[in-house]
């Protein structure tokens, strides 16, 4: 008898897995939804005339024809732009090739996760060596701008929040906090304090179970965990604790 | 004088698997089940194709270095110097501009050449690069469509038989480190592999998955409108936890013009020539 029950689940398990290997859930309309909402970029207001204009006129490689390559600003006129200038070109043209080779199947309940990862902005491109120092070294003012460029449009595309990212902006994670518990609708905003937890090496965060299951030995761009009130809480909380632990003592 | 027999025979063994043209699985045509079921990128259906024949593997080094002597072909990464690279250390999906790579050399002078690779897929090519030499040897790329069928040789899962995530180190050169902070030698190879090292599939193409990102001709919904190169199989740098696009559904996306040193190609006849 129990060499049955073994036996059948065993097979049950087997079925399971080659089932996932042939076919997937198809996503719910919300979830859809949600991942074209993730995808989302913000367009910074900074220069913007100027520097799609400086864009356009960049001249294409030799042997290129229309847009097909990623062409880059040159020295020269790069430097010529303003710190606002520099941060809105680098919002809008990543001028590095990439691959794109993280881009998951939408989960059937995608709106109903918290990811490890951010999702991919889904073009071929990313922030080049040049772009990647601009932010990095002017991290105080892209926070601004991120700021007050979010508050204005009450909404944080993929681009600013993977230029947080980048810029390890602890600094933020109050700013973010608040600014995801006012509709609860971005859940990558914990997607965000949970990378800026992992960058800074947080203890408490880093041997928890979360961690395990998102960025440990079988975590990758896909894994999530669900979203309800605990795992929300505890990622806020966690958030919160780091941030205490890294601001300088005195500090506001 | 046996001895002299068994080192010439070696020899010609040798030399023979250096000189030797690609070696072509002939694909018959027919209807054939591709996708995955639920996937937006790649539904599930069934397509009817013409026969065709494919390479057994990636091409190499060598036969590429055949037409570049034979045509002068410049790469656009020795034109534009704008080729990526890798080394151990970076965060994950981050490569490097290394103005000195191309295909001689895929990840740049200062880590070495192909010399002693010649049997390796070329790497450090862009689509562009990939289609010119299709141009020259009266081949072309396979399509997205042609790829999955050859590549899954059979099988309804997007492994092809005989594959799980357990054990595709037997059949792919794949990353197997956590991350790309240190570097993987697993399996032998930090880079690529000599083409058909790892085991084939139950039809006899070698490296479908890993090794390198193969191009393919064709186009996805998720282009809208734009020139996109698309590559399959995932490569060396793919490991479970990023970029596990080594299977036969997943469709990875680059530009047409960017060169890095896991993107390669296989090649395609019709059946009836070219």
């Amino acid at each position: 008898m129990k060499k049955s029950i073994f036996l059948l689940l065993c097979s049950a398990c087997f079925l399971f897995v080659q089932a996932q290997d042939n076919s997937y859930q198809q996503p719910s309309k919300a979830a859809t939804a949600y991942r074209e909402f993730r995808q989302k970029t913000t367009v910074p207001p900074y220069g913007l005339e100027n520097v799609k204009k400086q864009i356009a006129a960049i001249k294409d490689k030799p042997g290129e024809s229309g847009d097909e390559g990623i062409s880059a600003l040159t020295d020269a006129v790069y430097q010529s732009l303003s710190l606002r200038e520099k941060f809105t070109y680098a919002m809008i043209h990543p001028e590095m090739y990439a691959q794109n080779c993280d881009i998951n199947m939408i989960h059937p309940n995608e709106h109903k996760e918290i990811f490890g990862y951010l999702v991919s902005e889904g073009d071929e491109e990313t922030w080049s060596s040049r772009q990647l120092d601009f932010l990095r070294s002017n991290r105080d003012s892209v926070m601004a701008l991120i700021r007050e460029s979010a508050n204005r449009s009450r909404r944080m595309g993929v681009n600013y929040k993977n230029a947080l990212v980048e810029m390890d902006a602890w600094e933020m994670i109050p700013y973010l906090i608040d600014f995801y518990t006012r509709d609860k609708k971005d859940k990558d905003l914990l997607t965000v304090l949970m990378l800026l937890m992992k960058r800074g090496k947080f203890i408490p965060f880093t041997r928890s179970a979360s961690y395990k299951k998102l960025y440990g030995i079988d975590g990758n761009h896909e894994t999530a965990l669900e979203y309800n009130s605990a795992n929300e809480a505890l990622t806020i909380a966690r958030a919160r604790a780091f941030y205490k632990e890294r601001k300088p003592a005195g500090a506001q | 004088m046996k001895a002299t027999g068994i080192l010439l025979l070696f020899f010609f063994c040798y030399t023979g698997r250096w000189c030797q043209e690609y070696s072509f699985i002939k694909i018959p045509a027919g209807t054939y089940e591709i996708g995955l079921k639920g996937s937006v990128e790649n539904p599930w259906r069934r397509i009817t194709v013409k026969a065709f024949s494919i390479s057994a593997t990636e091409l190499t080094n060598a036969e590429f270095e055949r037409f570049v002597v034979a045509t002068g072909y410049q790469t656009e990464a020795e034109r534009f110097k704008d080729a990526l690279v890798f080394e151990p250390g970076l965060e994950e999906f981050r490569w490097l501009d290394d103005s000195t790579a191309y295909w001689r050399y895929p990840n740049g002078i200062t880590r070495g050449g192909i010399t002693g690779k010649m049997n390796h897929p070329v790497t450090g090519i862009s689509f562009t690069d990939a289609l010119a030499y299709c141009k020259w040897a009266g081949v072309r790329l396979p399509t997205l469509e042609e790829w999955e069928i050859a590549a899954r040789a059979g099988s309804a899962t997007k492994y092809f038989k005989g594959v799980t995530a357990e054990n595709i180190s037997r059949y792919a050169n794949i990353w197997q480190g956590r991350d790309h902070l240190q570097a993987d030698s697993t399996d032998g190879f930090m880079y690529t592999a000599p083409v058909a090292r790892f085991q084939p599939n139950p039809w006899g193409l070698y490296d479908v998955f890993g090794n390198v990102f193969e191009f393919c001709s064709g186009s996805l919904p998720r282009d809208k409108g734009r020139r996109v190169a698309h590559a399959r199989g995932g490569s060396w740098w793919c490991s479970k936890n990023a970029c596990n696009f080594f299977n036969a559904v997943d469709i990875g996306s680059v530009n047409p013009h960017a060169s890095f040193s896991n993107l390669g190609f296989r090649v395609v006849k019709d059946a009836e020539g070219r």
